[in-house]
């Protein structure tokens, strides 16, 4: 049979372009990405200085530091995660491990799936009237942790039951088969395995949760504060909050313009300690998991 | 030890005894034939059964070695020699049972002079210690010796050459023993089989632990390997 | 032989799926009976009657008798499921040792049952891995991970881990299916010498491997039970046309 000759030049052509399009399409995001932290990087560095990290505001937060808006997020992003990664992953293994199939647990999943649909300033709305209203913790870090810690429920209860779900059935059969009952099966096989790609969950938690808004709005962000807090029920500042006030509600928006650039570049600086701590931990257990 | 390698196992050391059976067959043949013992010549007519059974434990082994493992290589070539040399044990036993029979269909001694002049003991001797020489090749892995066959075989043959002139001299010398002699003729022609047997199985045996194929070579191949 | 294992007339519905059509089969004790047949003929689901794990998947619907050493096992009291399954071991398709060190994994069915006497367990382990043949191999790194094992090495600790608890029974789910052709001889060889002691289930979609280890061959199709023999009569004179098919290659 004659192949027309032609026909192998158009394949090659169509390739060609398929395949530099998405070369390009993703090489463009990369560098969008590089892009953004080289404008917040060159707009932020020049204010970045011992004194910016660990003095008050002053001056109507023109000069300075952002101390006490460093502590408030650490407190707000350890709270959350302290409220939502045992509910998360107990949760997640209530749904992967004992919910039998059907509409209950059918309805389970929707509903997180919603959860982690609903915009978060619902959250700050609820948070305000359950926590700090309802419940009395008034304006604080316990009323923002919780509130924080909701928004972060829906991915930890997702990873976990994914994590879950992708270790072989095969395991806890093995286990079943050797006379252990499914808590211990749980607790010495399928977690073990599952612990890093949950610790994945637990990454993108804390990443979403240190740089919202919205939640701590209304239940716990200070717009300015003059001390350090000092227990979980003061009030707190916090960075993503601050770099807001000041760059659209202070008295002098343009004298606070470099404090703005400063706060955002020490915002996606701990966030990437976070992210780079998590994934050491990550590494760590999954080692452990197979040295152990 | 593997499971295939104890059914080999199993295989071999049931080829052995029909091996040794049909050597002592062919010695007891022999020994009645010398000393005109009909209990001993009736002894190998009946043994002949179990030389037969024999032969159908093996065929049934090789088939399911065949059937359940797939045997490769040297394992390969011991199934296929075992099939084939126990066949031909079955038809030296069925050689060794029929010269028993012509010794007890004798109606009286045999004459030591005939059995001299017609050299039936020698070529009886020659057979016996071929097959026996076969059996030990096999067991030692002793291709030389297996390859003495081929030479030995034509002493048999020579024998039976002669045997219609001697036999001829021997009734005109002693026509009262003219059945018995004819008798004798009957087992010559019969004996000389054996060496063509243990020829095959020869072969056999070096199939099995050289892989070459000797059958259908001319002479000077098989013995030029020596 | 006496029968260690018994089925009488078992139908198995996963809902409306029919997975055994009365399945009556005796299984003598000591000895090796391979399950053969194409995928979804249902012997893996006849394997797994018999350490009750097809319970474990819902709106699963069992009659007929399972017997072992003659007591219906399905009529036992749901508190000695665990003790049922601790006479029973059972091997999977892919080796899955657990996260832990080759120690606590034949040491993990010991500790599931309550056994923490430390010099017990030792010298179980020990026991145990000798009689899987893997003693030799992993003497000197019995705390090292059981992941820095072979693949073939580490379905042998998952043997060794279900020989550790002394079961009767061993069942094998294609024990051998994903690992290459020296360490299937090695399991093989295994399975050959473990069975004058157990009673040995193996469940192969490798028609030569059912003919090499086992002593009994049954030949399943679409949930029916088409023949069960002697290994050497299946497979020199199957007695039914669609078994002879099957174990020539002839099927479909």
């Amino acid at each position: 049979m004659e192949f027309p000759e032609s026909n192998e030049r158009r394949k090659k052509l169509g390739q060609a372009i398929m395949f530099g399009l998405s070369r390009g399409i993703s090489y463009g995001i990369v560098a969008l990405l590089f892009l953004i932290l080289f404008f917040i990087v060159k707009q932020g560095i020049g204010v970045i200085n011992w004194e910016f990290l660990t003095a008050m505001p002053t001056d109507g937060m023109t000069k300075g530091g952002i101390w006490p808006a460093i502590v408030g997020t650490v407190y707000l992003v350890l709270g959350s995660m302290l409220f939502a990664f045992p509910v998360g992953v107990m949760a997640g293994i209530y749904v992967n491990e004992y919910a039998v199939a059907g509409p209950v647990k059918r309805f389970v999943k929707m509903m997180t799936n919603n959860l982690a649909g609903v915009p978060s300033i619902i959250f700050g709305l609820f948070g305000m009237a359950l926590f700090v209203n309802q419940m009395g913790f008034g304006a604080s870090i316990l009323a923002g942790s919780l509130t924080l810690g909701l928004l972060a429920l829906p991915i930890v209860i997702r990873t976990t039951e994914e994590a879950l779900k992708s270790v072989d059935d095969t395991f806890r059969q093995a286990s079943y088969a050797l006379g252990g009952s499914k808590l211990y099966t749980i607790r010495k096989v399928v977690l073990p395995i599952a612990l890093p790609n949950i610790l994945t969950g637990l990454i993108l938690a804390v990443g979403r949760v240190s740089g919202e808004t919205a939640p701590i709005l209304f239940t716990v962000a200070a717009y300015f504060l003059p001390k350090l807090p000092s227990s979980i029920m003061d009030q707190a500042m916090a960075l993503p909050y601050h770099l807001y006030v000041i760059s659209t509600s202070g008295t002098q928006i343009e004298a606070s313009r470099p404090m703005a650039y400063g706060t955002a570049f020490v915002l996606v600086v701990i966030v990437l300690i976070v992210n780079i701590a998590a994934a050491l931990l990550r590494n760590y257990f999954g080692k452990k998991v197979k040295m152990n | 030890m593997t499971h295939l390698d104890s059914e080999l196992r199993i295989l071999k050391s049931d080829i052995l005894e029909m091996w040794r059976l049909v050597v002592g067959q062919l010695e007891k043949g022999k020994e009645a034939l010398t000393n005109f013992d009909r209990d001993l010549a009736e002894e190998v007519v009946e043994n002949e059964k179990r030389v037969n059974s024999y032969e159908l434990k093996i065929d049934k082994d090789c088939e399911n070695i065949f059937a359940l493992f797939q045997p490769v290589a040297t394992d390969l070539r011991l199934v296929l020699a075992s099939l084939k040399i126990s066949n031909n044990l079955e038809r030296v036993g069925d050689i060794a049972a029929s010269v028993a029979d012509f010794v007890l269909d004798a109606q009286q001694d045999f004459n030591k002079e005939i059995l001299e002049r017609t050299k039936i003991l020698e070529m009886y001797g020659i057979a016996n210690e071929m097959l026996a020489d076969t059996l030990e090749a096999f067991d030692s892995e002793d291709t030389r010796l297996a390859r003495t066959m081929f030479k030995r075989d034509k002493m048999l043959d020579k024998i039976d050459d002669e045997a219609l002139d001697l036999v001829y001299d021997c009734i005109k010398a002693y026509p009262e023993q003219a059945r018995n002699t004819l008798l004798v003729m009957s087992m010559i022609r019969k004996l000389e089989r054996v060496g063509d047997m243990s020829k095959n199985i020869a072969e056999e045996i070096i199939f099995y632990f050289e892989a070459k194929v000797l059958k259908h070579k001319k002479k000077k191949q098989k013995e030029g390997d020596e | 032989m006496a029968n260690k294992l018994e089925t009488i007339d078992v139908h198995l519905h996963y809902g409306e799926f029919h997975a055994l059509k009365g399945i009556s089969l005796a299984i003598p004790d000591h000895s090796v009976t391979a399950l053969i047949g194409p995928s979804g003929c249902g012997k893996s689901t006849y394997l797994r009657l018999f350490n009750r794990m097809n319970d474990l998947i819902p709106y699963t619907k069992i009659t007929g008798q399972v017997l072992m050493d003659g007591e219906d096992i399905y009529k036992i009291k749901s508190s000695k499921i665990d003790h049922l399954r601790r006479t029973v071991g059972m091997v999977f398709q892919k080796p899955n040792p657990f996260p832990k060190s080759i120690f606590e994994n034949v040491a993990y069915g010991l500790r599931v049952n309550g056994i923490s006497d430390n010099s017990f367990i030792e010298n179980q382990v020990e026991k145990t891995l000798r009689q899987a043949a893997l003693w030799e191999e992993v003497k000197d790194k019995l705390k090292k991970s059981a992941f820095e094992l072979s693949g073939g090495q580490q379905q042998r600790l998952c043997i060794a881990r279900a020989l550790a608890i002394e079961p009767t029974v061993i069942l094998m789910d294609e024990p051998a299916s994903a690992l290459d052709p020296i360490s299937t001889g090695k399991i093989e060889d295994l399975i050959f010498e473990l069975k004058d002691q157990y009673t040995i289930i193996i469940v192969t979609h490798n028609m030569q491997q059912a003919g090499r280890v086992s002593d009994y061959t049954g030949f399943f199709y679409l949930g029916n039970l088409i023949e069960f023999d002697k290994t050497k009569k299946i497979f020199t004179n199957p007695s039914k046309q669609e078994t002879e098919n099957y174990i020539t290659g002839r099927f479909g």
